[in-house]
């Protein structure tokens, strides 16, 4: 039996392409590792912005009663970083990695449908550039991200921002509906012969599943943002109560999208982290079944969960209670996953890389972010600290602690694959205290401001309150160290982009199928793939006398 | 200032600290286990050199399982007492006679005494060491009722009336403040309640009942021929008057009040003159008109509202 086999060309052949460089291939490529490339440069370019207007919002709560920003910008401010980090910095990265890595890890040489593929890229650019030229057009949306009837109708908010909002998100939420088909069918349909269902990486198992949450949450959010505009542009009512319509309707659109949003950026990110630990912990991952499961448990129990974002609208206590029991139990495999990862440290050999390093923290982190989110399935709990400081410590744990560093930990285990050189480490180290520690900094004094009772979404508090304003100076200074951070990670990836490209193919010894490849791959992934037998076909081809155990 | 835990009210928050605390303790231990595990371990095990590789090992799978009863058992427990504090703190009769119906509007708050007929805005007073049923509606956009002391966080919903149970266990006043993102002016849309003593809040509630003061010196009678003429009547209502709309806060007894504004201002002749002079200049975004009044007219204003106690 050979160790390598072809795999065939489809018959649907694509436009000749005889070079892989030059602007005008980039524009006009359905090549998955570049659309994945330019998705990360998408999310680069609006994190700047997201955390220039996060900034503006600290420098203006630093002190009481401060006007250094008007209450009208501050609330576009707030509304655009949202909307911003969510749908324009997460969405795109996860995603991007996703694209670059799913047929590099399942041994094809594309995505199943690559025009698609491009179109879900341009889409998402397309939506994010036309939100912001909101600012251009009379005024950024100021109706905060999630966008609550009836502020959000024309009669209390005049300006078109709403508008930018509305058009800006349903083309994203097309993109992204087009990457999650994508993924679910690449996955299935083209994986190299030898990889059964059970033998996917992590990474490759979660954005699976991935897919099916954005193929079923996504459209929730594009119809209630249609509806919303059939209201805006030809006055119908859905959301409107003064006239026959409903205001928790669309809270129940939104957020039916909206929790299940929470995991569509969380999964990824947990598949980051199973791929870098055990990497770096030269250690199999601890409860591979588990972990691969759970995510399935996950997925399902996101879509009852959205009514804890409303336990205070007033429903029934049985509603509540249901929707109560619901959101502690998907805390349960959410909080056995952290077992596991920290399981796969035991007994390990362990490499501080500062991707590793970004792992470390993300499980603390997260940690911690997950049960300040168990709180609120407490529901007498959220009837005191839903809407105040103590929900923006905990999302910010969530997707900054959580996902952000569980995407600078792929960043740097990546980076030599995506473009064949090493982001320094010491820069990197840098980069990871700075952020690690003014992260904490920034928020975790915010839940303690909650319990106070300062409310999200003000632009300011009255000065007298002096507790209040010691925080909130302390939530500051640490946001200027983040900001330092970033800039020293622009700066690494400047001076790395610069240097000569002298990756080997496999530099971390890890022991997924796109460490085969060349750093960074050829135009055509894999001339041929190996055989797989196990999880691990690297560590097999590597360890010929000492195989895992065969999975096929 | 709003001391630190536990600082809720008994009766109707006492299970809401119960929880806190022992949500607090658990989430500790769990926060402990996983920084304690997490940095043992990455120290432990760390790679002596590049090559390295590990002595390979695993954690036993019973150990998932472990985790797994404890999680749910974990879970039962709360889910036990949820359902028992809510029952607690949120049963309301099935035909409900609330004693004060508020209204949330940008960015003030409207309050009614169904018993006594009072009407008032901005400052709520209720009696000390007596639940007090609340009934929550806005005039606009989804406001927030949140007075952390005193009670639960209920939602303001245009088109729909919510309840809820208030309980100060001692008079004094109590800060709170809109929480629900209600546009431009959200956070100077501040709660002041204030729970008296029975015999105050009987005081308090005769003498808002009071029919308004109408005669005065001389530019008292100037300032209230301007509150006609300058039409702004056609918002704010004083009792024992034709003039009864409720667009803006009820004025009748406006300077028995401390603070104006969603507890923004101090009630003094000082801010109210600045108010009137330019109401976007003091709270941009405010719906009150400026109406370009001559500093006669600012005076005469001033002196006819700051005379109404």
């Amino acid at each position: 039996m050979s160790l390598f086999i072809n795999i065939q060309e489809g018959e649907d052949q694509l436009p000749e392409v005889t070079s892989d460089k030059g602007r005008l291939l980039w524009i006009s490529s359905v090549d998955h590792k570049q659309l994945g490339i330019m998705y990360l440069w998408l999310a680069l370019f609006f994190f700047i912005i997201g955390g220039l207007e996060a900034m503006l919002i600290r420098a203006q709560l630093a002190v009481g009663d401060n006007d250094l920003i008007s209450p009208e910008f501050y609330n576009q401010l707030f509304t655009m970083h949202g909307t911003t980090m969510i749908f324009l910095v997460l969405m795109p990265a996860l995603i991007g990695l996703a694209t670059y890595l799913i047929p590099l890890m399942i041994g094809a040489n594309e995505m199943a449908f690559p025009r698609l593929n491009a179109f879900s890229f341009w889409m998402t650019c397309l939506g994010g550039f036309l939100m912001y030229f909101s600012f251009f057009a009379g005024g950024a949306p100021d109706a905060g991200w999630f966008n609550y009837a009836p502020l959000s109708e024309s009669n209390y908010s005049s300006t078109q921002g709403v508008d930018y909002y509305l058009v800006g998100l349903i083309l994203t939420g097309m993109g992204s509906i087009g990457a999650g088909l994508n993924f679910v069918t690449t996955i299935l349909t083209l994986r190299s012969p030898d990889i059964k269902l059970n033998m996917l990486p992590l990474f490759a198992w979660m954005i699976f599943i991935n897919g099916f949450l954005i193929l079923a949450a996504f459209p929730l959010l594009n119809a209630g943002l249609f509806m919303m505009l059939i209201d805006r542009q030809f006055d119908a009512h859905f959301f409107i109560p003064s006239s026959g319509g409903s205001a928790i309707l669309w809270q129940h659109f939104f957020w039916s999208f909206g929790h299940p949003e929470v995991y569509i950026l969380a999964l990824p990110a947990f598949g980051i982290i199973s791929e870098v630990i055990p990497v770096f912990s030269r250690n199999k991952i601890f409860g591979y079944k588990f972990v691969a499961a759970s995510t399935v448990a996950i997925a399902l129990l996101a879509f009852g969960v959205w009514v804890h974002h409303m336990f205070a609208v007033g429903m029934t206590n049985t509603v509540n209670g249901f929707f109560a029991a619901s959101s502690m139990l998907i805390g349960i495999p959410t909080g056995v996953k952290v077992i596991n990862w920290i399981g796969t440290l035991y007994k390990g050999s362990i490499r501080m890389t500062v991707s590793m390093m970004f792992a470390v923290a993300f499980l603390i982190d997260f940690t911690i972010g997950g049960l300040s989110g168990a709180s609120f399935a407490i529901v007498p709990i959220d009837w005191q600290l839903t809407d105040t400081y103590y929900v923006v410590a905990h999302i910010h744990y969530v997707f900054l602690g959580g996902t952000a560093f569980g995407i600078f930990a792929g960043i740097y285990y990546w980076f030599p694959k995506i473009s064949g050189r090493f982001l320094s480490e010491k820069l990197g180290k840098w980069h990871l205290w700075l952020f690690v520690i003014g992260f904490n900094f920034t928020f975790l004094v915010q839940h303690v401001l909650g319990i106070l009772g300062m409310p999200r979404r003000i632009y300011t508090y009255p000065s007298r309150f002096g507790s209040w304003e010691i925080f909130n100076m302390i939530s500051t200074l640490g946001a200027v160290m983040m900001f330092v951070a970033i800039a020293v990670f622009l700066w690494n990836l400047f001076i790395t982009l610069k240097k000569p490209r002298t990756a080997p193919k496999n530099p971390w010894e890890a022991w997924t199928l796109e460490w085969a490849t060349n750093s960074p791959p050829d135009l055509k992934n894999f001339e041929e793939v190996p055989r797989v037998h196990s999880r691990r076909p690297l560590w097999d081809l590597a360890n010929p006398d000492n195989p895992d155990k065969r999975l096929n | 200032m709003i001391a630190v835990l536990p600082f809720y009210s008994t009766q109707v928050l006492e299970y809401t600290n119960f929880l806190y605390w022992s949500f607090a303790v658990v989430a500790a231990i769990i926060l402990g286990l996983v920084i304690f595990f997490t940095y043992r371990y990455t120290t432990k095990y760390k790679a002596k050199s590049p090559t390295d590789q590990p002595q390979s090992g695993s954690v036993s799978h019973k150990f998932e399982v472990f985790a797994l009863i404890t999680a749910s058992l974990i879970t039962v427990f709360f889910m036990f007492f949820t359902v028992q504090s809510m029952k607690e703190i949120q049963t309301i009769p099935d035909d409900p006679k609330p004693d004060i119906i508020i209204t949330g509007h940008q960015w003030w708050w409207e309050a009614e005494y169904p018993n006594s007929k009072v009407i008032t805005s901005n400052e709520v007073h209720i009696p000390a060491g007596k639940k007090v049923l609340l009934a929550l509606n806005s005039a606009d956009v989804i406001h927030s009722w949140w007075v952390p002391e005193l009670g639960r966080k209920i939602d303001m919903i245009p088109g729909m009336t919510n309840y809820m149970w208030m309980y100060a266990e001692k008079p004094g006043e109590y800060l709170g403040t809109c929480s629900e993102f209600c546009g431009m002016q959200h956070a100077r849309m501040r709660i002041r309640v204030i729970a008296d003593d029975e015999a105050n809040f009987k005081k308090w509630q005769e003498e808002q009942l009071e029919p308004v003061i109408t005669e005065g010196s001389a530019l008292f009678e100037k300032g209230r021929n301007l509150f006609e003429q300058k039409t702004c009547t056609n918002c704010h209502a004083i009792n024992g008057t034709s003039y009864n709309e409720n667009i803006g806060p009820n004025l009748t007894h406006f300077a028995s009040r401390k603070r104006f504004l969603g507890d923004f201002k101090e009630v003094n002749a000082t801010n109210l003159r600045a108010w009137l002079h330019d109401p976007q200049k003091v709270k941009e975004g405010a719906k009150m008109p400026n109406f370009i009044l001559s500093d006669q007219e600012l005076n005469a204003l001033v002196e006819y509202i700051i005379h109404l106690k």
